[in-house]
């Protein structure tokens, strides 16, 4: 019986250094491909819901074209594509071009994976500098913008009416928060909002943390606590419903469009679904805690051309680029994400061929990026802690204050 | 063991109602792939798609039946390299238990524990060197891994329960062991076949990490892909990711029910040759 | 002769198996940034990142919710995956179709039934609290408040596990010679009896290894809960396999070593169930 034993240990033995014997072999051969190869351009977007007959895949091909290149492109799931391209950055297999979410630009040139403006020759002058600065750090740039949105107040017209409510007066916290409680009195739902365990949920707190004059450097602070009792007094209060804690973007734009909420915090990108809402709407600036417009965070994506073993290519790339990014391009494309341009002149452009983008243009001007500030990587391990706070306070676990200063020591301690 | 039909009815409708409660979730689903978007937060719901609309499956009708080809293809070859790896294996492990035995159905144990993020970040280096990116054999060697592990461990839990008379029969026959294992112990173990073929069918069926990782950028995309098509950065178009998960399963359920048949039938037809 | 039918299967192991495993070791001894993760040269770092992880404060709740987590799952839909066997063994007309209808939850992508589930469980819009209402109880914060959470996402993974446990089982009962039933029917046993003195000993074996899969394959689920709550509200339907996501790939900044160490504490509680496990089938072997 001992001899079995031992012929079966010895066994295992051979098995697992033939396991690590492999694993090396595996580990060595790292990848000589050629990226792509002959005339072919790889592009990675995170657009997944365009076809391949999609305007923007044309307007791709279009510009692979003009560079005398055929483009390649592949759309990825927004969240899959930062490992994704990690990933690849790591086996030497980038893309030639790559279109990813502005907060994920600083992390990829943390890890060296994507080429500054001095070595790949972009231009990006004419650039708006508030959008611009979530692609740069350390004084670097990145990358290019392809397009902006940011958040405001979407409102249901018909509700706000009967109510009694001239969404004009809605210029503060105290005028919104009676608008709501006069809503809820006709029997009808307050605001709803994003409050998820992720990114969103950051993205969606930011216009009213920095709205009452807080900073992302102190979590804390006297003004965080105030917006973040903002928001739990509004669930207490039944003025948003407690779903937010756990809805998406998308899912508290579809509670919104069920016509029982007064107003819906959401996006740009959403105009062209609320043209299809069966109510008249409109929308107004997020604003301030003592009133006025509130500084609200940028989204959007940016194009950057990640490092190459073959230097040589990045000219081509820049050739791209540049196509994908200019003036008349970037209008074409804009339109079709429900994106305001990163441009100025284009921005006008918006605005007099569709009124109802003069809105979002002025709250892109006045949005703050959220790597912005030199935050950088810094942003990430603000982010999480906060996002956290904001679900403690609001499932009721703990006090604004408790939660935000646990947030702010974790934020440091990182 | 007689049974009144009176008696069999009342089982029938008890099966019902369990299937029904089940399967609930997927009516849920099923409502929703008809739901028009400002319909879709209803407080209170809407128990069924009283203003319906076919947006969703107008959607996927034009963009996505080239996907289940690929997720069919990729489904078949799963099965078909599972079984071919597992059963010799179950078998060995089972009947002829070899020194190192218990030691490699632990590794298949611990094999199963690795991340699926982790698996694919690693076939993600290897099939780079191999340039097998974006390739069907390529998609279907990695869905094997979700099965094969599984399967070589189906099928010494099953196989363990062969009479071993019956093997001995074989051998006293004059039948070598590959001739025994090819005409008595698969036959025998048809079941957990089907079993297993059920699994590596489903689950290379639903895998979206192998997918997306190893075929994102190719020409073959299996269904849980083209889901992503209503997936954009910001918006999700929830009705045609629910109508692509209908039309999906479908054709899948289908094959299920036609599996089931063949399965009762293999099993009373074996019982009458005993 | 016996590594003759093995060769293949070891062969696959080694080629498939041993590099992503080898990694996830390398990751978690190694302290990785996005940086050197990209360019290489991350510094040996021991096992710092297994002890940032035990001495960090979510570590404990985050066992406990996998135990729980875990243990409540597996006891569900074993009792009930073999309940519905037990019950579509019987041979009663669409008895076979119904049980192949069952399955169907399994060809949903899990981003789907997950969907589904965060849909019905929805505290204002969901039908489950619609239904409650009717009834008269008040709503309950299904996947928003920390006392439910946990409950909700064990609700949804005992409903994706029942197909699984009932196919084998049913497999396992379908091996089970008639004879042996008829035998016992002439001596009058009645059918609890009928179960545990003939059925289920001789399910012992598939019963063994259904328990055994269940749990490495619920100890690794992370995309359900992942979905529904993000581990959340604050952590409290946080399992160790959704902790090892959020640190490796659900953050903008990702923390590689960690995310890893955790993966690796995951595959040690594994090792010991598969332990267990080949005690009592040695045990088996001797007798």
């Amino acid at each position: 019986m001992t001899g079995l034993n031992r012929r079966r240990r010895l066994a295992a033995v051979a098995v697992i250094a033939l396991a690590a014997v492999t694993a090396g072999a595996c580990s060595s051969s790292s990848g000589d491909s050629d990226g792509g190869g002959g005339g072919a351009y790889l592009v990675w977007d995170p657009y997944p819901q365009f076809a391949d007959d999609s305007d923007w895949v044309a307007l791709l091909k279009k510009c692979g074209t003009s560079a005398g290149v055929t483009v390649e492109r592949t759309g990825y799931d927004t969240t899959d594509l930062t490992n994704k391209a990690l990933l690849a950055a790591q086996q030497g297999n980038s893309p030639d071009v790559l279109i990813v979410d502005n907060p994920v630009i600083s992390t990829l040139a943390e890890a060296g994976a994507l080429t500054t403006t001095e070595e790949n020759k972009l231009d990006v002058s004419s650039m708006a500098p508030n959008l611009l600065g979530a692609g740069q750090s350390g004084g670097k740039t990145y990358g290019v913008p392809i397009g902006a949105n940011t958040l405001a107040l979407y409102y249901n017209k018909d509700l706000l009416t009967a109510a009694g409510v001239d969404p004009a007066s809605v210029t503060d916290w105290t005028s919104l928060t009676s608008a709501l409680t006069k809503v809820k009195a006709k029997g009808k739902k307050g605001i709803t909002f994003s409050a998820i365990g992720t990114e969103e949920g950051s993205f969606q707190f930011l216009p009213w943390f920095w709205g009452s004059g807080a900073q992302l450097t102190s979590l804390d602070s006297p003004q965080a606590v105030s917006a973040l009792t903002l928001w739990k007094d509004w669930l207490k209060q039944g003025l948003a419903p407690n779903s937010v804690i756990n809805n998406t973007q998308t899912t508290s734009w579809q509670e919104f469009a069920s016509g029982n909420f007064a107003f819906a915090e959401n996006g740009t990108w959403q105009l062209a679904n609320a043209e299809k809402l069966g109510f008249s709407y409109g929308t107004i600036a997020i604003p301030a805690s003592a009133g006025g417009p509130a500084p609200a965070p940028t989204g959007g994506e940016f194009v950057s051309i990640p490092v190459q073993k073959k230097t040589d290519r990045y000219a081509t790339s820049q050739k791209l680029v540049t196509c994908l990014t200019n003036a008349d391009n970037l209008l074409t494309t804009d339109t079709t994400l429900s994106y305001v341009a990163p441009v100025t002149a284009v921005q006008d452009r918006q605005a007099t061929e569709n009124p109802k983008l003069k809105v979002w243009v002025e709250a892109v001007r006045a949005a703050k990026g959220r790597t912005g500030d030199n935050l950088g990587t810094k942003y990430p391990k603000i982010s999480e802690p906060l996002w956290t706070a904001v679900q403690a306070a609001l499932s009721g676990g703990k006090s604004p204050q408790e939660a935000l200063t646990a947030a702010q020591a974790s934020a440091t301690s990182k | 063991m007689t049974t009144s039909p009176r008696r069999v009815w009342w089982k029938t409708v008890v099966g019902l109602v369990l299937t029904g409660l089940m399967l609930f979730p997927v009516y849920w689903m099923i409502n929703v792939s008809f739901t028009r978007d400002q319909d879709m937060r209803a407080d209170p719901p809407h128990l069924f798609p009283t203003d319906g609309t076919l947006d969703g499956y107008r959607a996927v009708l034009d963009q996505q039946l080239p996907y289940l080809g690929t997720s069919f293809l990729v489904g078949l070859g799963t099965v078909a390299l599972t079984v071919a790896l597992a059963a010799p294996a179950g078998y060995a492990l089972a009947k002829l238990r070899p020194p190192g035995g218990p030691a490699l159905s632990f590794l298949l144990l611990i094999a199963q524990m690795i991340p699926g993020i982790i698996m694919a970040m690693g076939f993600y280096a290897i099939y780079l060197t191999l340039g097998v990116l974006n390739t069907l054999p390529g998609l279907i060697l990695a869905d094997t891994t979700l099965a094969v592990p599984f399967a070589v461990l189906i099928f010494t839990a099953f196989m363990s329960g062969i009479p071993d008379e019956l093997l001995q029969a074989a051998v006293v026959d004059g039948a070598g062991r590959l001739r025994t294992f090819w005409s008595v112990v698969l036959p025998v173990s048809r079941n957990s076949i089907v079993t297993v073929s059920l699994f590596a069918f489903l689950w290379s069926w639903s895998d979206f990490i192998f997918a997306s990782t190893l075929a994102g950028g190719g020409d073959h995309q299996p269904i849980t892909l083209g889901i992503y098509h209503y997936i954009g950065n910001n918006n999700q178009q929830w009705n045609a990711i629910m109508a692509t998960a209908v039309v999906a399963s479908i054709p899948a359920a289908v094959l299920l029910v036609l599996a089931q048949r063949y399965v009762s039938m293999g099993v009373t037809a074996g019982a009458v040759k005993d | 002769m016996a590594w003759g039918f093995l060769a293949p299967t070891v062969v696959y192991l080694l080629a498939f198996y041993a590099y992503p495993l080898y990694r996830n070791v390398e990751l978690s001894l190694r302290e990785y940034t996005v940086r050197s993760f990209v360019q290489g040269g991350a510094p040996f770092a021991g096992l710092d990142n297994y002890r940032t992880v035990l001495t960090d404060p979510a570590f404990w709740p985050t066992l406990a919710h996998t135990l729980v987590f875990t243990g409540a799952s597996l006891v569900f839909q074993f009792t009930i995956g073999m309940a519905l066997a037990l019950f579509f063994r019987q041979h009663f007309p669409l008895s076979g179709t119904l049980r192949a209808l069952i399955l169907v939850p399994w060809l949903l992508p899990l981003i789907v039934s997950a969907s589904t589930w965060s849909w019905l469980l929805n505290s204002d819009s969901g039908l489950v609290n619609a239904a409650l209402g009717v009834v008269g109880i008040d709503p309950v914060n299904w996947l928003t408040s920390p006392t439910w959470s946990l409950t909700s996402v064990i609700i949804a993974n005992v409903w994706i596990g029942i197909p699984f446990n009932l196919v084998v089982l049913y497999s396992g009962l379908q091996a089970i010679p008639v004879e042996v039933y008829e035998a016992s029917a002439l001596d009058g046993a009645s059918g609890w009896q009928r179960f545990w003195s003939i059925t289920f000993p001789l399910l012992r074996p598939v019963s063994a290894i259904t328990l055994l899969l269940g749990l490495i394959y619920t100890l690794k689920v992370f995309d359900i809960i992942w979905i529904m709550t993000r581990g959340g509200p604050t952590g409290s339907s946080a399992t160790l396999a959704t902790w090892s996501y959020r640190l490796g790939f659900g953050n903008m900044l990702p923390e590689f070593g960690p995310g890893a160490a955790v993966g690796n504490l995951l595959i040690v509680m594994a090792l010991i169930a598969g332990l267990v496990y080949i005690r009592s089938q040695r045990r088996q072997y001797q007798r």
